[in-house]
């Protein structure tokens, strides 16, 4: 059996790989659960949410404070984590959103982008890095290990790649099954026309920067524990690969998009082994999305035209 | 009658204020950090008079890096420290000492002006504390033009090769070279370092070096910063190493972590041998990383251990850090920067004359000899084409969450031919008592 599997792919050999394909199919749930809350967001408001990262990490950073200066007990510190990712993208939705919701998406973009500098500013400012130490907020799950097909697993990787599953599974059967989900959807093809049914728009839209936030601060929650390091600058960035799900999805599909995360994730984390490529490995996420994207639209016609003046 | 009571009164007043007054004088100095007379048991911040001083300041300053990943400002921040407490210590002779210190983002651009602004602008007599990934290089030209040497703690080759700078630690080449040694007479047949890719060049060659100079095999693992696959770069030392191979990390205790972190998660602590440069041995992070590590490390440290019992100037370094930078741990860093503001003030104080950065870096050369229980040899700085004088390290590990020294001081490896130059300068000019 032990010989069966002793094989190598390009040059790298199998048994010592896939430790690597753990730790990307890890990392993308990861990718892949904020990649659908970005999706739900962008089909339900029109922003696209750049600011899904810092949220998660200043989520992360009160998680750190509490369990580490405070005698609150752990799980109530996760749960403020996901609460604040959620608390806080509504209140921006509920303060801006209607303020851009005339702007064309790029507008609405930067605004998110804003959100996150700021964010990112209050995080260096109440909690510089650097000094001699490092923040972690490592989750009680990583302890436990399982040994699958002769590969450490830990309980956090296992949480991480079922939770992006279950997401995307559950959110794709509420947008099906519920008059909110039915509402979001009809939102995403036709603001004005829904809007005009009498559909509430102010509070679908609350819903899907509530449910949105949620899914960012659970990512924040479980990133630094996969990273090893509470590192806010990281985590802020961790929008970038999340992006690139998304734009696999081509920020419709969930499915796709969940997927999408997966795929950046393993293949990050695979090229690392491979010496002659492995500097280049953070440009995978948008070398898959550039991929994908012209995979997905290969039979599609352009057509321009010009009218007379 | 009333004339009489009246002058009573005012004499007991008098007396009364009077006893007051020496009372809280004697308590206030009584409880002041680095007071009294020095000897072989006590070390005291400058003459340790106990007295504020209040003339016109002396102006000192340093520029020291801060970047995501790495903060070397702990350096400069206890070297004011340092000075704070010879300001309530009598200061250079009742002159107190201003330190102004920036902070730098690896930015060579930066580095250049910040430098001309502490000499031209703020006008220092000297630089002090300076530490940083690329300051050394971008700045040694210009200091030697103005005549000034830099006493700092060093990263980068030219803070070792050019006569700007004085560094009291060994920098990460060397403590590497102090690991290697240390993993590969340990049984280490393999070497996987890692070190940030900015100083990787310099830093991991040296090891490397010593790898080769042994027949053993050798990787590099050049390493950006801020890290973000620490679990996965590991796992590809993990592969070269092999089961009982030596891992070397060259990281500061703000990224050295994720890596230990990801050893852990990985359940491969206790599978290679792990080395590393002097960054990490404290309690800070033996209290993180021990009981897992314990028994497993090679950490070669530049200075003495981090412990108040080993000498006086130990103890006085932890009641300057408790009084003045209550927020630094003690570690190696902070012994950076207490030593170089030790030997400034030193050279401050053996001026004869007006205090002029002419004078205070003619000071600065004029430096041999220095006793301190924090390093192996004494320190020095001599008119020298470069200056190593920090050339003797020790090996350290985990224990029940402290650190102890694995083997004293030893001589490490004359990997470059500086290093053995140096020795020979230190014979031929007795530079530190030999």
């Amino acid at each position: 059996m032990n010989d069966l599997l002793a094989f190598s792919v390009f040059g790298v050999d199998w048994q010592f790989l896939k430790p690597f394909i753990v730790i990307g199919l890890a990392f993308g749930g990861v990718y892949a659960l904020s990649g659908v809350g970005l999706v739900v967001l962008y089909r339900a408001t029109g922003v696209l949410n750049l600011a899904f990262g810092a949220i998660g990490a200043a989520g992360a950073l009160i998680a750190y404070y509490i369990v580490n200066h405070t005698s609150w007990p752990h799980w109530l510190a996760y749960t403020i984590c996901i609460a604040f990712g959620g608390v806080t993208n509504l209140a921006y939705g509920m303060i801006f959103g209607p303020a851009f919701a005339r702007r064309d998406a790029l507008v609405k973009m930067m605004g998110t982008l804003g959100l996150a500098l700021i964010l990112l500013g209050l995080m260096a400012w109440r909690a510089p890095a650097g000094g001699a130490f490092a923040r972690f907020l490592p989750l009680g799950t990583t302890q436990t290990r399982y040994e699958i097909l002769k590969t450490s697993v830990s309980l956090t990787q296992i949480i991480a790649i079922c939770l992006a599953l279950a997401i995307t599974a559950g959110v794709s059967i509420f947008l099906r099954v519920t008059s909110l989900g039915t509402a979001m959807r009809a939102l995403a093809n036709d603001r004005e026309t829904t809007a005009m049914l009498g559909v509430p728009v102010r509070k679908v839209e609350a819903a899907a920067w509530f449910g949105s936030g949620l899914a960012c601060g659970a990512a924040g929650l479980i990133l630094p524990d996969l990273l090893t390091s509470l590192d806010y600058s990281a985590l802020t960035f961790l929008v970038i690969s999340s992006l690139a799900a998304a734009l696999i999805g081509r920020l419709r599909s969930l499915w796709v998009t969940m997927f999408g995360g997966l795929a950046v994730g393993v293949a990050q984390s695979v090229l690392s082994p491979y010496t002659n490529v492995s500097a280049y490995r953070s440009a995978a996420p948008f070398v898959l999305a550039i991929v994908a994207l012209l995979y997905l639209s290969r039979r599609r016609v352009v057509t321009f035209s010009r009218t007379a003046n | 009658m009333r004339s009489k009571r009246f002058k009573v009164g005012v004499t007991s007043t008098i007396v009364a204020v009077l006893a007051l007054t020496v009372t809280v004088s004697l308590a206030s100095s009584a409880g002041t950090v680095g007071s009294g007379t020095a000897s072989a048991t006590k070390s005291v911040c400058g003459k340790g008079t106990g007295k504020k001083a209040t003339g016109t300041p002396i102006k000192l300053g340093g520029i020291d890096m801060l970047i995501p990943g790495v903060d070397f400002t702990t350096i400069g921040k206890t070297a004011k420290a340092y000075f704070d407490c010879v300001n309530d210590n009598g200061g250079i002779s009742g002159r107190p000492i201003k330190y102004t210190l920036y902070s730098e983002q690896l930015n060579p651009a930066q580095e250049a002006a910040l430098a001309r602004k502490l000499i031209e602008s703020d006008k220092v007599v000297g630089v002090v504390g300076n530490t940083s990934f690329a300051e050394c290089g971008t700045n040694w030209k210009y200091y030697k033009s103005k005549g000034y040497v830099v006493i700092g703690a060093g990263v980068q080759a030219e803070c070792y090769s050019t006569p700007s700078f004085a560094e009291v630690n060994s920098g990460p080449r060397y403590s590497n070279v102090g690991a290697a040694q240390a993993l590969i007479k340990a049984g280490a047949k393999k070497l996987a370092i890692a070190s940030p890719d900015t100083i990787s060049a310099y830093a991991d060659g040296g090891p490397a070096l010593v790898a080769k100079a042994a027949g053993i095999p050798v990787k590099i693992f050049p390493t950006h910063l801020p890290v973000t696959d620490a679990t996965s770069q590991l796992l590809q030392m993990y592969q070269f190493a092999g089961d009982g191979g030596g891992i070397l990390i060259d990281f500061t205790p703000d990224t050295a972590p994720a890596f230990m972190k990801a050893a852990e998660a990985q359940g491969i602590v206790d599978k290679v041998l792990w080395g590393s440069s002097t960054p990490i041995a404290n309690t800070f992070m033996s209290g993180q990383f021990s009981p897992e590590f314990d028994g497993h490390l090679w950490i070669d440290n530049e200075f003495s251990n981090v412990d108040p019992k080993v000498g006086p100037d130990s103890a006085l370094m932890f009641q300057v850090l408790s009084k003045y930078a209550s927020k630094i741990a003690p570690q190696a860093f902070a012994q950076m920067g207490f030593l170089a503001g030790k030997f400034a003030v030193n050279a401050l104080l053996s001026i004869k004359g007006p205090i002029t950065a002419k004078s205070y870096n003619i000071a600065v050369k004029g430096l041999k000899n220095q006793k301190t229980d924090i390093l192996c040899k004494p320190f020095y700085v001599g008119n020298l084409a470069y200056h190593i004088p920090n050339n003797t390290n020790i090996i350290v590990d985990y224990k029940n969450k402290n650190v102890v020294v694995r083997s004293g001081c030893t001589d490490f490896q004359a990997v470059d031919k500086s290093i053995s130059q140096t020795r020979v300068w230190e014979k031929k000019y007795h530079l530190n008592g030999q």
